[in-house]
């Protein structure tokens, strides 16, 4: 199917048509901060932006979500599952890492013989339009991962837009991306210089990727250096905030809470995100806590993703997108934690050679 | 598809005080839906999220055997939030469950087996379930020699005393209790257990020994039966840890790239030998 | 007392160059092993604390106008045990600019630091650059460079310069900071870069404040609703406060439980509300939880308030004595009870 063009003022035009069929969740500004949320003026829709603070799993996986309500009548209880999961999601402008995260986080719900009902059954009902990333940031490095990254990867999304400057070049990629394009007849053809602008622009922005990370052999190295001093080194200014983590496209840890309306004799169990990086989070209730200190939780984060994804799923479980470096407040750089660890190898050889 | 994380509903049908503190009871459950007693299809070793809506949910090893018809039994200790609101909980109660959970303890491959149960203290609960579910007339021909080696600091503390007391007149299964400390009337072992564990010295030929306790017994058990030359392919443990969701989602139970949850509770310690984790 | 406004950057340099000096001769005389101080961050508006036990590593020490983290958060425990592999303790030298110092005094008056354990380098500050507003106000266009000259934040990127009236573009705090050196102190170790100064009490006016005080309760109440709507419950803010030592947190608490751990706006402003109650008296105003923050939350406000309840109630400003007892620590017949009841 051909390509088409979008032009900047027809977005309200899409917004309106689209918004028919779907929650359209957008980037928008808040406060100054970049974040995806429900659309409902066009006007708040912001597509000259670097990247959301706030990644859009947030919609998918939301900071708090009910995993089911419950009425206690006396001494009977009535439990009430979410009805709401049929909702058709629309997420428009994601950024090619955060459109990753979504296949990566798919992954992992569904993974093993209990697949999460609720993240699926939303993911299943969601299209994604995704939007070329022509400003990469210094911090970011998706090219550096195991899925072909690229500021204008194109695999995750149902259709793909480029900004060419006036337009945006219209890319249909999945079955559903086509069948909503053919819907939209206004949309103009796009002609040949317009593809070869978006090529251009694809290749501009590759090269603004400064950070270039190997992470070949990263999980190899992590195997044996569970105990290596690398650890407390990089855990030393930790705050231990959970900022690298709750803004992290790819973190799914949660905590199960309860909510319970005393007055009503109502209730839900909603889980809220939670973070390996606070002390609680594996605090037992004898006591004993496994993780008792920032090294080990700062250890879990790094092995979480380079080295337990791999070896569970067969997959980093990273897309470079650079939040958790750019905003931890002490600076505790990722890329810098990677060399360290990729170190590790070089010593590790030298080793040999001593010994040969 | 039925979401993993909604507990089916059971009404408490008996509450049983294990211990002369009274803060360990086993509890009985009823499920309220026929169905759900048939989808719950466990093995010894498994474990389910009993929660009390309202209060919350905690991972508890199930205690009966599935030989053991028409109810499911969890014997739960005064701990944490959930287990206090769970001890104020009266018989007709309603308790939810969601599972049976984990992997339990490898029943086919402890066929053919000497087995030797070894548990301290508190953690005998799904031991119980096995020990039952091996006695149980169309499972006991599946395993060879029994023996349980049971340890307690005092005897006010043993767990199920009526089911102890009937496998011990039994003829097909060798219990050896122990107490930390003698006590007026008490005419059974005395001493920590293991070094009764090395007093009884079970054979490793054809044998599996299964341990479960707190960890500075586990630790002392191991050391004897690496003494009595059982490899570590033959000894199993069932490990505890914080759990949320029980599913292997919420994150918290990982021991290296291992989910707890998931992937255990029960591991060899072999594979534990393996398994580069915080625990 | 405003300072003139100096070259600031020049300032600066002049501070760094004597810091690494007093640090140097610090550890070679082996004073101390181990400074905590800052060094360069890896990205534009940033800095790193940093742990040098190597003479040679003073280099990597810093300083300007984004050391925003109060370091006394550090030598606060459990965050990190400084012991040698021994477990011997070890003697800290803490870089300290006013607010830095002025948190080590508190933290000693409320004995969670020895200060025979601790030598303060202070440093006179001039400032830390609200980098969080920079950020936002500039946000989808990159900051790759920071600078400060004369009176003015120089921030460049990939295509633009932007040029920032330095006094607006400071923390809010700062700009009402009255300490920005470490008091002077008899009972602590200090070594001081620069100029000193002696402070008992602080003038302040609060007159910050008084848009906010105009407000009735209603509006005050949607300004808090308003200021804390975007918070994501990270705690960074709390993880960063020196005063926020708790080995375990009210909101972390689970018998009971006091307050919900939803996202919910009301348990939003639980949390930091009641977190506000428990800095009372107690907050030095370093700004370090509005600096770190990742949605940009500038919990300013909340703070000043305290302050200034504080200072009428009770004359009294955290962390310019070690001999005058906090508010908070003991109980005087005298003392007034309106601010529990009054509106605030």
């Amino acid at each position: 199917m051909k390509e088409k063009i979008l032009k900047k003022d027809q977005v309200k035009q899409l917004h309106e048509d689209l918004s028919r069929y779907y929650s359209f969740y957008a980037p928008t500004k808040v406060k100054g901060n970049i974040v995806f949320k429900k659309i409902t003026n066009p006007e708040d829709i912001e597509l000259e932006y670097l990247n959301s603070k706030i990644p859009p799993k947030e919609i998918l996986f939301p900071r708090m979500e009910t995993l089911f309500s419950y009425k206690i009548d006396e001494k009977n209880i009535e439990i009430e599952p979410r009805t709401d999961l049929e909702e058709k999601i629309l997420i428009f402008g994601v950024r090619p890492c955060d459109a990753y995260s979504f296949s990566l986080l798919e992954t992992f719900f569904n993974f093993g013989q209990f697949k999460d009902d609720l993240f699926m059954k939303k993911k299943e009902n969601t299209v994604v339009i995704g939007l070329a990333c022509n400003t990469p940031r210094a911090t970011c490095f998706c090219t550096s991962l195991d899925y072909n990254g690229h500021p204008h990867r194109k695999d995750d999304v149902d259709i793909f837009l480029t900004d060419l400057g006036e337009n945006y070049l219209v890319n249909p990629i999945s079955e559903t991306g086509k069948a909503i394009i053919d819907k939209l007849a206004w949309l103009s053809e796009a002609n040949n210089d317009d593809l070869q602008k978006a090529e251009e622009l694809s290749k501009k922005a590759e090269s603004l990727i400064s950070t270039k990370l190997d992470l070949q052999h990263t999980a190899e190295i992590l195997d044996p250096s569970f105990n290596h001093p690398l650890w407390k080194e990089v855990s030393e200014n930790c705050l231990g905030c959970g900022t690298c983590t709750f803004l992290c496209p790819t973190c799914t840890c949660f905590d199960v809470v309860e909510d319970v309306d005393h007055y009503n004799n109502r209730g839900k169990r909603v889980r809220i995100w939670d973070t390996c990086q606070f002390c609680l989070y594996t605090l037992e209730t004898s006591g004993h806590n496994p993780r008792n200190t920032k090294i080990e939780r700062c250890r879990n984060r790094v092995l979480h993703k380079f080295n337990y994804y791999p070896k569970n799923y067969d997959l980093i479980g990273c897309v470079g997108c650079g939040r958790c470096i750019h905003l931890c407040p002490v600076n505790n750089d990722l890329r810098e934690i990677i060399k360290k660890i990729n170190a590790i190898k070089n010593e590790n050889k030298k080793e040999e050679v001593v010994v040969a | 598809m039925l979401s993993p994380y909604i507990p089916m509903l059971t009404t408490i049908k008996s509450i049983v005080s294990e211990n002369g503190v009274n803060d360990i009871k086993t509890y009985e459950l009823v499920f309220k839906n026929k169905e759900d007693e048939e989808k719950f299809d466990y093995i010894p070793g498994q474990f389910a999220e009993i929660s009390l809506i309202g209060k919350g949910e905690c991972p508890i090893g199930i205690a009966s055997s599935p030989t053991e018809k028409g109810s499911i039994k969890f014997t739960i200790k005064k701990m944490g939030t959930v287990t206090s609101a769970i001890h104020n909980c009266e018989v007709g109660d309603i308790i939810g469950v969601r599972g049976p959970l984990g992997n339990g303890w490898p029943i086919e491959e402890l066929k053919g087996k000497n087995i030797i149960v070894i548990g301290g203290g508190f953690a005998f609960s799904t031991l119980r379930s096995l020990v039952y579910y091996m006695l149980h007339e169309d499972n006991r021909a599946n395993f060879k020699d029994i023996t349980v080696i049971y340890g307690n600091r005092n005897c006010s503390e043993i767990l199920y005393q009526d089911d102890l007391m009937k496998w011990e007149r039994m003829e097909d299964i060798d219990v050896a209790l122990t107490i930390d400390c003698a006590e007026e009337g008490w005419d059974g072992r005395v001493g920590f257990v293991a070094p009764i564990v090395e007093a009884v010295s079970p054979s490793p030929e054809n044998a599996v020994a299964i341990v479960c306790g707190p960890p500075i017994m586990i630790k002392t058990t191991e050391d004897v039966l690496d003494k009595l030359n059982f490899q570590p392919e033959q000894i199993l443990e069932s490990l505890e840890m914080r759990m949320k969701c029980g599913i292997g989602k919420c994150g918290r139970c990982n021991i290296g790239e291992k989910f707890v949850c998931i992937d255990g509770p029960v591991f060899s310690q072999a594979e534990l030998r393996k398994m580069h984790g915080d625990r | 007392m405003v300072k003139q406004m100096g070259d600031i950057q020049a300032e600066n340099v002049e501070i760094e160059k004597k810091m690494r000096e007093v640090a140097r001769s610090l550890l070679i005389e082996k004073e101390v092993d181990v400074i905590i101080g800052y060094a360069r961050g890896t990205v534009p508006l940033s800095s790193s604390p940093i742990f040098i036990k190597n003479v040679e590593d003073i280099d990597s020490l810093i300083w300007d106008n984004l050391c925003y983290v109060n370091l006394a958060r550090y030598v606060v425990p459990p965050l990190t045990e400084f012991v040698d592999n021994e477990k011997v303790e070890l003697k800290v030298g803490i870089v300290s600019k006013g607010c830095v110092a002025r948190a080590l005094i508190h933290l000693a008056k409320e004995k969670q630091v020895d200060p025979e354990k601790i030598k303060i380098i202070g440093i006179p500050c001039n400032g830390v650059v609200n980098r969080r507003r920079i950020e936002k106000e500039l946000g989808e266009k990159e900051v790759l460079e920071i600078s400060v000259s004369n009176d003015q934040v120089i921030v460049k990127g990939k295509d633009f310069e932007e040029v920032l009236p330095y006094q607006d573009y400071l923390n809010e705090l700062c700009k009402t900071c009255k300490v920005k050196s470490p008091p002077m102190s008899s009972s602590l170790s200090d070594v001081i870069v620069g100029e000193s100064i002696e402070i008992s009490s602080v003038e302040d006016d609060f007159s910050d404040l008084s848009e906010y005080e105009s407000k009735t309760p209603e509006e005050k109440w949607e300004v808090i609703t308003e200021l804390l709507s975007d918070c994501t419950r990270c705690y960074a803010c709390r993880e960063a406060c020196p005063m926020c030592y708790c080995n375990l947190c009210f909101v972390d608490q689970n018998k009971p439980i006091w307050f919900g751990k939803t996202s919910e706006m009301s348990d939003i402003i639980v949390f930091h509300l009641v977190r506000a109650m428990h800095m009372a008296g107690r907050c030095v105003g370093c700004g370090a939880c509005s600096s770190v923050c990742p949605m940009g939350i500038d919990l300013k406000l909340i703070n000043r308030k305290l302050e200034k309840i504080v200072k009428e109630r009770f004359d009294f400003t955290a962390g310019l004595s070690l001999d005058v007892m906090p508010p908070m620590m003991t109980q005087k017949m005298e003392d007034s009870e309106d601010f529990m009841l009054g509106e605030h």
